[in-house]
């Protein structure tokens, strides 16, 4: 299993003109290129508005692309019949940034990590007493008691919520998992713990991240390779390492120097002062 | 006397459980010229005390046990709401953590400045650089100067044309700009910031940050900072309070506070903090147990 994304573009139509007309589009991503090797975990930085999130919409094909192609394991995603998008998406799952917003307060925790089981149940053909003993495996796996199970999203604390969250993601067995900023809603606390557990499924069950985070600590820390965005291009990508330790855009530098470093000898302001 | 002197303050809510005491004994002192840092995690009553201190908390369900703060010598919560309507927006200045609902989206980035600098400048008619018998032509026109002035010192660029924008056409950082200038347009002795960077991007946040910083060399003002990230605080902050579930277990500077913490929770939090240095495995999360062990 491996994603590899050639040349992508999206270019977003601009507002109406006259009759058939259309104004200038804006343009999303502009000749993205990554590939994601199989086991390993992929970090995307950049600001609010640099693509980020178009892009991973466009991996899960929510998002038709203006250039470029998306290939899973050499086959173009876009270019997939309906029924064989529903296959593949059994092996792309992704948990999604705010987990107070991406739990149905009406649905309890069983039922909503169950909720893959049942629409993908041509690929994982269950019964619902043997859908029941997965979610539970799967509470206990991301560290969630078995008592848990029929109580509803309010009832948990906003770590707790994102573990149910990677639990939905990882019922149908997904080869691939894509993070949009899993932990930015966390307290840095609670991140820790999620982000370790992240690290220890990643071991466990041997997945593909495709991590996206404006936070250089945490891609950091979770990451293989990185790849910088800056207004739909890639600024630069590479090993974690060289990146963070040796940047070459001007903009990936910028970044780094943003990041408040908890050290305090560090900071920019008290330089100033001892001068 | 400190310019602000937080002492002993105890307060509850009222839920549908019944009461529930948030804050137990806190006590900070803030100096001008200082930058407090407030960390703690979700509920740990870090905001709470900064609503406090301008008394926004509505009462009930709020209710002061015991304590005081005293702002410049006077007690807030024994202060009537008239003065407390003249402290806030002039003497304390306040910003909130999402630009984006705490301006009305359907007035003019002008008008909701200008009728902060109003408020201010019937409080105290030198804020807008008059006397005392300037006639309302006069106080208009010296507030929207001031407004003016005030965006420019925030750095928005061309800020007599953008004041006529309505919220919806500036960026997430130039809102949270906004909201600097609007706090500081009174010209503040002290300005509370809740979590004031949260829902902005690294490099907006470091300009804001540095925003702040200038404010306080500038202007020698007291800032109580609240966030729950550590980074912010070694950058900016001379002084830091650690809160734990509604007391402060450890407060100083923040070189003793962040080198040599001496409470473990403190030590917990910073290793809970990924930096360039951390390699994958060494990072600690507050596990269940010691949550509970240390309540």
């Amino acid at each position: 299993m491996s994603l590899d994304i050639q040349n992508v573009s999206k270019i977003f139509p601009g507002p109406r003109q006259g009759f058939f007309g259309r104004g200038e589009g804006f343009t999303a991503l502009d000749d993205v290129s990554l590939s994601i090797r199989k086991g390993a975990s992929f970090g995307l930085v950049g600001e609010s508005g640099s693509g980020k999130t178009t892009l991973t919409r466009c991996i899960l094909r929510l998002e038709s692309l203006s250039a470029g192609n998306i290939l899973f394991d050499g086959s173009d995603i876009h270019k997939l019949t309906p029924l064989q998008m529903r296959r593949l998406r059994s092996r792309l799952q992704i948990v999604f940034q705010d987990p107070y917003a991406s739990l149905d307060p009406r649905m309890t925790v069983h039922d909503i990590v169950a909720e893959p089981l049942v629409i993908h149940g041509d690929v994982v053909n269950m019964t619902a007493s043997r859908r029941t003993e997965r979610v539970m495996e799967l509470l206990l796996q991301v560290g969630l008691r078995s008592e848990h199970l029929f109580r509803y999203p309010h009832e948990f604390s906003g770590g707790q919520r994102q573990r149910i969250g990677i639990a939905r993601a990882l019922a149908v067995n997904p080869e691939f998992l894509i993070l949009d900023e899993p932990t930015s809603a966390l307290d840095v606390s609670v991140q820790a713990d999620v982000l370790n557990l992240l690290h220890r499924l990643q071991v466990e069950l041997g997945l593909t991240y495709f991590f996206i985070s404006h936070d250089l600590g945490v891609i950091r820390y979770i990451c293989d390779d990185v790849a910088v965005i800056y207004r739909g291009r890639v600024v630069e990508q590479g090993p974690v390492a060289a990146i963070f330790d040796n940047p070459q855009s001007d903009y990936t530098r910028m970044l780094l120097d943003a990041m408040p470093d908890p050290d305090p000898d560090r900071s920019p302001f008290r330089k100033i002062a001892a001068v | 006397m400190a310019l602000l002197d937080i002492k002993n303050l105890n307060l509850a809510m009222r839920s549908y459980e019944g009461e529930t005491q948030i804050l137990h004994g806190i006590d900070l002192k803030i100096e001008r010229g200082e930058i407090w840092g407030m960390v703690g995690e979700t509920g740990s009553g870090k905001s709470l005390t900064g609503l406090s201190v301008s008394r926004l908390i509505a009462s009930p369900p709020g209710r002061y046990l015991a304590g005081s703060i005293e702002f410049q010598g006077r007690d807030v919560l024994k202060a009537t709401d008239k003065e407390m309507r003249m402290l806030r927006g002039r003497h304390i200045g306040m910003i909130f953590q999402d630009p984006t609902t705490n301006l009305n989206p359907a007035f003019r980035i002008g008008t909701q400045l200008v009728d902060v600098a109003l408020h201010a400048g019937h409080a105290d008619p030198s804020v807008l650089g008059l006397g005392a018998g300037a006639s309302r032509g006069d106080f208009k026109k010296a507030a929207k100067r001031v407004a003016v002035e005030m965006l420019e010192k925030v750095g928005i660029p061309k800020a007599a044309d953008r004041i006529d924008d309505y919220p919806h056409q500036f960026s997430g950082g130039m809102r949270q700009r906004v909201l600097i200038a609007m706090a500081m347009i009174g010209k503040p002795d002290l300005l509370i910031a809740d979590e004031p960077t949260t829902a902005l991007d690294v490099s907006v946040q470091a300009q804001i940050l540095r925003l702040i910083h200038d404010l306080v060399a500038e202007r020698n003002i007291g800032v109580l900072l609240i966030t729950h990230n550590l980074g912010i605080v070694a950058q900016i902050c001379s002084h830091v309070a650690v809160m734990f579930r509604g007391r402060i277990l450890e407060a100083g500077k923040v070189n003793d506070v962040l080198k040599r913490p001496s409470h473990s929770y403190t030590q917990a939090l910073l290793n809970s903090v990924p930096t360039v240095h951390t390699k994958r495995g060494e990072l600690m999360g507050l596990s269940g147990a010691m949550r509970e062990t240390s309540a």
